[in-house]
């Protein structure tokens, strides 16, 4: 028994390790440069970071039960462009509309994936070229400008006059997913069919259900992505996304989650988005020179991924 | 001298102590069996003997000299080998690839194939055992059987790079073979202790006294004791390993429960799929009905349509009276349905989740107050069905695969039983890779909800466990049921009564 007691902590600390990855690299960037932890940077760090933590919290879900949605980026490019359009018309409603039509579409791909028994690789590559067809035609491939942006501005206040409204959004969004998981057997049913689908099947698992469900709700979080981005740039573009379809993807990662599926959870994902924009954001402000930002932040993402990933619970690593 | 020999062996995992300081001694040209309870560490212990666990403490000798295996390869210079259960085969090769594979040498030159040098270094292999397989046929197109014996034969590559007589090791190699391909299995075992040796486990003692030439026997990681395979029978090992006497009856036959002519709780109807055609027979309330058949007979794809898991395209299924549609494995649950699958570790269990978690898994509201998980609730459930099944585990939180295998099973069979609300138990091969005790524990627990008027159907493990359990046994050949055996307690068949329909 003596060795069992000895393990504890040790196990306790991989759970730990993508918030000791953020300290870690929050101290590295203050001693590069001791300005750096200023209210300023933070908040910008803050700002920056909220469309991707929801574009990850939403695909993390994906990821748990095993697959992957590759459209997330595509699909918040497109709904910048639908709330764009239909913000002067639906006013207040858009917000909601856009948020509800994303998650229809998050949905569709879900059911096709399930249904046609597509890997979800593929059907999200698939989605994400057509949906960045969609967005150019109903865009006219330019930007749309937004001129009346009072429905979505409530994102681009402070709350307390220091905390960006979005993020505390995005920290709202990863709260109720991971409180969701928690107390209801979602957390059993959307890992078991990560770790192995034939076995959470033949326990009678709603594993269809299940995944066309993350994916449902991956989609609303890319939709719900797109409205902060809009408010944020009183504009929306069929490509104001794009960009951000890697940082999600190494946000899940970096915070530990097994791609492979199973292990992981929302928080870690929130620890990874940070990871990715302090990163983004606080390699430039610490003066490191452009050409060798690429190579570090390569680099420390793989460090963290090394240090993140719970190896005892993930028995073959891809 | 000792082909091999290990002093002291001693590993520990989280919680348990797999080996406690086990000596074992395997005298060259041998057949020793290693007999022990479902964790008593065997797996463990031979795992070690691959480099596949690194023990914490004690020495392994090859051939009178101290080695450190640390990884397969190292075990494999030494001459030590492991056949491991069929999936180690890379199906879509050839059998000559899959045994060159890893070792190629003189088989592959600057990095290219030459085929004829692997056919024969493949050809060599599988002369030594004498096996008649053709090298260049793909893997997946062999039997179960066939690929066992592709597994032996790359264990024996070994020979040529150790330039001794090898040790293979034989890793619960039965439990997924039939009767008549054990028999194979057996011939190749007696065959190789001509210039091998070998280390031959398995939860069928009388199989382990068969093939064998001494036993060893371990219990909770120690090594307890060894007897002459020779006139020894089954009850005497049983004891050994166990530490005490087991109960007589094995199948607990005197609790068998009468059944009385009413409404059958199953009744199947002219049901056909893709491998099994116009199934009909009924079950009652209370009632084990054994299904016996060859592989490809088609009765793991009938108990798996039962379940809503492999698709039908006619005929009807009712319970309690009730036609049902089982379009899927959810609708099966509802319908108060349970399936224990013979695939434990790929399709019973989620390995890396909790003892609770997998319990519950198929009855979440037995664990949940309206849509909410209850821990407490929980806790007490899953803790009341751990003493029950006395289920041994260092705790409820802890993952699955931590288990040996007997208690793995335990927690899928519980998973069924949680709510209560079970009215059809389909149990595909539920004795698979379990110890004689946990065996019968299983079979007193069948026992026990035949009698709550729970309705079985089992695959047996062998006909014997189809035969000591069932209250009527269905023959199936080719597909279809070629006859149904009445099988009361008292006046049961012969399993050769029934090889004789099977066939
Ligand atoms: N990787 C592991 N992590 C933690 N515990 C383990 C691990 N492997 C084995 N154990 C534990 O070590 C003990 C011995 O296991 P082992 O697999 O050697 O038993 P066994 O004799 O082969 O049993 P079986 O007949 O069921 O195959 C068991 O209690 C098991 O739970
Ligand atoms: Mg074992």
């Amino acid at each position: 028994m003596s060795t069992a007691v000895a393990m504890k902590p040790a196990q306790r600390l991989t759970g730990f390790m993508p918030l000791i990855a953020l300290a870690a690299l929050v101290a590295a960037l203050t001693i590069a440069d001791p300005d750096f932890l200023t209210q300023r940077s933070l908040i910008a760090v803050a700002r920056t970071a909220a469309p991707l933590i929801v574009l990850a919290a939403g695909a993390t879900l994906v990821v748990l039960c095993g697959g992957i949605d590759l459209s997330i980026a595509a699909l918040a490019s497109l709904s910048t462009v639908f709330l764009a359009l239909w913000l002067p018309n639906l006013g207040g409603l858009a917000t909601p509309a856009v948020i509800a039509v994303a998650a229809a579409i998050g949905a569709v791909q879900g059911v096709a994936h399930v249904l046609l028994r597509i890997p979800s690789f593929i059907v999200t590559l698939g989605g994400m070229a057509i949906l960045s067809a969609v967005a150019l035609v109903v865009s006219g491939a330019g930007t749309v400008r937004v001129v009346d942006d009072s429905p979505v501005h409530w994102l681009d206040l402070y709350l307390g006059g220091y905390v960006p409204m979005s993020a505390a959004t995005a920290l709202i969004v990863v709260a109720v997913i991971a409180v969701v998981l928690r107390v209801t057997p979602l957390r059993s049913w959307i890992s078991a069919t990560g770790y192995s689908e034939s076995a959470a099947r033949l326990a009678g698992t709603p594993v269809d259900l299940v995944k066309i469900g993350a994916f449902c709700v991956s989609g609303a979080c890319a939709g719900l992505a797109a409205v902060m981005l809009v408010s944020r740039q009183f504009s929306g573009g069929p490509t104001m996304a794009d960009n951000l379809l890697l940082p999600a993807v190494a946000a899940i990662v970096v915070g530990g989650t097994a791609i492979t599926g199973g292990h992981g959870s929302v928080w870690r994902s929130l620890a990874g988005a940070l990871v990715v924009t302090l990163l983004r954001v606080g390699l430039p402000i610490v003066g490191v020179p452009s050409a060798y930002e690429q190579i570090l932040y390569g680099a420390i993402i793989v460090v963290a991924v090394a240090l993140t990933l719970d190896r005892s619970k993930v028995s073959i690593v891809k | 001298m000792n082909a091999l020999e290990v002093r002291g062996l001693v590993k520990h995992y989280p919680g348990v102590t797999a080996l406690d300081g086990v000596d074992l001694a395997v005298r060259p040209n041998e057949v020793l069996g290693l007999a022990g309870e479902n964790g008593a560490g065997k797996s463990t212990l031979l795992k070690a003997l691959v480099g596949l666990v690194t023990p914490d403490a004690g020495t392994i000798h090859v051939r009178g000299e101290q080695v450190k295996l640390r990884s397969v390869v190292d075990a494999a210079n030494h001459g030590i080998g492991m056949v491991f259960q069929e999936q180690s085969l890379v199906p879509n090769l050839t059998a000559a690839e899959n045994i060159v594979l890893g070792s190629e040498g003189p088989a592959v030159r600057r990095g290219i194939y030459r085929w004829d040098v692997m056919r024969r270094l493949a050809q060599e292999q599988l002369d030594k055992i004498g096996s008649p397989i053709d090298p260049l046929a793909r893997t997946d197109s062999l039997s179960f059987a066939d690929r066992q014996m592709v597994e032996i034969a790359k264990v024996l590559r070994i020979e040529e790079r150790s330039q001794h007589p090898p040790v293979v090791i034989l890793d619960e190699p039965t439990s997924v073979l039939e009767s008549k391909e054990i028999e194979t299995l057996f011939a190749q075992i007696r065959r190789l202790r001509e210039f091998a040796t070998v280390i031959f486990v398995s939860h069928r003692l009388d199989e382990v006294l068969d093939v064998c030439d001494r036993v060893c026997v371990l219990r909770g990681g120690k090594s307890v004791g060894e007897v002459a395979a020779a006139g020894a029978v089954p009850r005497e090992l049983h004891r050994m390993m166990i530490g005490s006497t087991g109960s007589d009856d094995h199948y607990h036959g005197s609790a068998a429960t009468t059944v009385v002519e009413e409404q059958p709780r199953l009744s199947v109807r002219g049901l056909s799929g893709a491998s099994f055609h116009d199934i009909s027979f009924d079950v009652a309330p209370g009632e084990i009905v054994g299904i016996v058949g060859v592989h490809g007979s088609g009765r793991e794809d009938v108990c798996r349509a039962l379940f809503g898991a492999e698709p039908t395209t006619a005929g009807e299924i009712r319970m309690d009276g009730t036609r049902i549609d089982l379009p899927s494995t959810r609708a099966a649950c509802a319908a108060g349905i349970g399936y224990v699958p013979a695939e434990r570790k790929t399709e019973g269990m989620v390995g890396a989740l909790s003892v609770a978690e997998n319990m519950t898994l198929a009855k979440q509201q037995a664990r949940c107050a309206g849509p909410f998980v209850a821990p407490k609730k929980q806790a007490t459930l899953v803790d009341s069905w751990i003493r029950r099944l006395s289920i041994r585990t260092p705790g409820r939180d802890t993952p699955i695969q931590r288990l040996s295998g007997g208690n793995q099973q335990k927690v899928i069979l519980a998973r069924w039983l949680v709510a209560g609300d079970i009215r059809l138990l389909l149990l595909d091969h539920p004795t698979r890779g379990l110890d004689v005790g946990v065996r019968s524990e299983v079979y007193r627990l069948m026992r026990e909800l035949a009698a709550t008027g729970v309705a079985t159907v089992l695959l047996g493990d062998s006909l014997e466990e189809a035969v000591g359990m069932a209250d009527r046994i269905l023959v199936m050949n080719d597909g279809r049921v070629a006859t149904e055996v009445p099988c009361p307690t008292g006046a049961k068949p012969t399993p050769l009564d029934l090889v004789k329909e099977m066939v």
